[in-house]
């Protein structure tokens, strides 16, 4: 177990656990946190997993914690690994089981002010129209070579029925479609899964909030990308479903193998990886990437549900409902992409498993109209506090990959969380704070109560302290609706 | 007084289950319930139709979490929930099973998969005991 004693402060933000801590470390550990979130962190494995990261093989730099931080199995989970492309490995487990878990942030030129009297009809509503809960099926039916084109065109498909516009597009990374992805590399019992679940939220952490724009911390920044003070905004947060996880858990099963075709030693059997460049690697690469496009499409789809919703609820009502797309990010998924190493330009693959692409200014991947400024970071909260909008830095791209932080994270287990709180209690509480609250399951309700989760607030600060990601805006939920 | 067949560990993000049972066989079977009993009450489930489940992998353990992702998969893609588990043959590399279960959807909790991490299936004095994280 990883110990205080074994930490370096290289400041007040940033900790270190040198490659000597433990033999087969290839690479150092390094943890965004502060002395608060630290302590915190010392309860649970996941320095430990963060460790066993560093023995990757082509890992370069360090093996990198967020904030929020919290123990996944094998890799971390707020953490980020690259490594060296194409000889060093990719690994599943250092995307996680919902690839392309993520976020889209939608607003409105509307104040909040104007559209409280209807705000309950609305949440009422999206529980109504958008699928969610456990199971989750009443998804949009795909067909097999539908299938295949939503894996290989993400958002694009959505938006070519008619589900959305070439502005969403713009303004989702990789424009709502990783290149590389192949349907035939997702097996036909991933495409089962996913087949009726398009334009489904899910359960668990997943959810759909009305939110308020609650305060501004960057005017110049929260201009470019249309945020004002009292804004209404709408935030969905979702992934790949059971495509996703059957994808992610067939290729931890079939890597098995693979670690030992290419005698690869590892601490954690969820650490399996493989050479980018093998036909394993390659194959996993090409399914997660479509899961991830299948993920865009299924953001895609629930933001068509949303519009559609707030048009039968406030057409006639209200003007100006309308919903653009700020942004949508994912924030498990791993990436190609280009940092300088001992000073040269080197392609390497990114892993973030729970964290978030951070780009600064300047970056072509971004939409034009945020090139200047960098790109717009969604943090979710926990239910009930605050969500955060942050920029990207240039400090990140030096520094952490690109990447900062993408939630609170948890503290409590989900046991713990229902053992101490109750979802009924949980609903009556956010009720009385103003916030209106559809949920499908009372103990899922439980799991997700903010003392489960760390301080949202200090994990933000963190980051924004560190200089990976600047704080743009803050919003609070008015009504949420979860599975 | 029944004997315990499984109890749910503490475990940050995720679900871990600490199966118990006298034979593997009994693990298998106790495993797969204590699974489905996260998803649904099983206590009040009466079955209406079984299935046969056929499997092969390289080592035990993976057996386990091939049978178990199975299982995830049949109830996700099917709505199936079963309740009724009977390991019919098992080696360290094969299993047969028929399981027995009802079409519905799971009423408490999504299980996304069972996962490698600190899976352990292991001999005890009164039988054998057998650890399962699930992504949850």
């Amino acid at each position: 177990m990883v110990d205080k004693k074994d930490l370096k402060r290289i400041t007040d933000y940033l900790y270190e656990i040198p490659k000597e801590y433990r033999e087969d470390m290839r690479v150092p550990a390094r943890i965004y946190a502060d002395e608060k979130l630290l302590e915190a962190t010392l309860g649970d494995r996941s320095l430990e997993q963060l460790v066993n990261t560093a023995t990757l093989p082509g890992i370069v730099g360090y093996a990198l914690a967020m904030p929020d931080i919290h123990q996944g199995y094998g890799f971390t989970i707020g953490g980020v690994a690259a490594t060296r492309y194409p000889s060093g490995v990719i690994s599943p487990g250092g995307v996680g089981y919902d690839i392309n878990c993520g976020v889209r942030l939608l607003i409105s030129n509307l104040e909040v002010e104007e559209i409280k009297p209807h705000i309950s009809t609305l949440i009422s509503a999206l529980y109504r129209n958008v699928p969610s809960g456990v199971g989750g099926k009443g998804g949009i039916k795909l067909s097999p070579s539908q299938m295949d084109q939503v894996l290989e065109k993400g958002a694009a498909w959505p938006v070519k029925q008619g589900y959305g516009t070439q502005e969403d597009l713009e303004c989702i990374e990789e424009r709502g479609a990783m290149a590389g992805a192949e349907a035939r590399a997702v097996s036909s019992r991933a495409k089962e899964r996913g087949k009726n679940q398009l334009g489904t939220l899910g359960s668990g952490n997943h959810f759909l909030e009305i939110e308020e724009v609650l305060e501004v911390y960057d005017e110049e920044v929260a201009d470019v990308f249309g945020l004002f003070q009292g804004q209404l905004a709408v935030q969905i947060h979702s992934g790949s479903r059971g495509l996703g996880h059957q994808v992610c858990a067939e290729y931890v099963r079939s890597l098995q193998e693979a670690v030992k075709k290419y005698h690869i030693e590892l601490p954690d059997r969820e650490l399996v990886c493989a050479p980018l460049d093998s036909p394993e690697g390659r194959d996993y690469f090409a399914a997660m990437a479509g899961a991830a496009n299948y993920a865009w499409a299924n953001r895609q789809c629930l933001t068509y549900l949303t519009r559609r919703t707030f048009e039968e609820v406030l057409a006639g009502k209200v003007k100006n409902w309308e919903l653009t797309t700020v942004y949508d990010v994912a924030h498990n998924i791993a990436k190609i992409e280009e940092y300088e190493v001992d000073g040269r330009r080197t392609k390497l693959c990114v892993h973030r498993k729970g964290a978030t692409r951070a780009f600064g200014p300047g970056q072509p991947e971004l939409p034009k109209s945020y090139r200047a400024v960098g790109q717009p970071v969604l943090v979710p909260g926990d239910m009930g506090t605050a969500s955060y909008v942050l920029v990207g830095t240039e400090e990140a791209m030096k520094a952490s990959f690109g990447s900062t932080c993408h939630g609170a994270g948890r503290v409590l287990s989900r046991k713990a969380a229902k053992k101490q709180i109750r979802g009924d209690k949980l609903k009556a509480e956010l009720e009385a704070q103003g916030i209106q609250v559809r949920a499908g399951s009372m103990p899922g309700l439980a799991e997700e109560a903010p003392d489960a989760y760390k301080d949202i607030e200090r994990v933000v600060d963190v980051v924004h302290r560190a200089g990976l990601a600047c704080k743009v805006a803050k919003l609070r939920p008015l009504a949420v609706m979860k599975g | 007084m029944p004997s315990l067949r499984f109890e749910e560990v503490e475990h940050t993000a995720d679900l871990a289950l600490k199966v118990h049972g006298q034979s593997l066989e009994e693990i298998f079977a106790n495993a797969a319930y204590g699974l489905f009993s996260l998803m649904a009450d099983l206590e009040n489930l009466s079955p209406s139709f079984n299935r046969q489940v056929h499997l092969g992998a390289p080592d035990r353990e993976s057996l386990l979490v091939d049978w178990l992702n199975e299982l995830l998969y049949l109830h996700e893609v099917e709505e199936e929930i079963y309740s009724r588990f009977e390991i019919e043959n098992l080696s360290s590399t094969t299993l047969s099973a028929t399981v027995w279960g009802a079409k519905m959807k799971a009423s408490k909790l999504t299980v996304k998969a069972a996962t490698f991490h600190d899976l352990e299936i292991r001999k005890t004095e009164d039988g054998y005991l057998a650890t399962v994280v699930f992504d949850v």
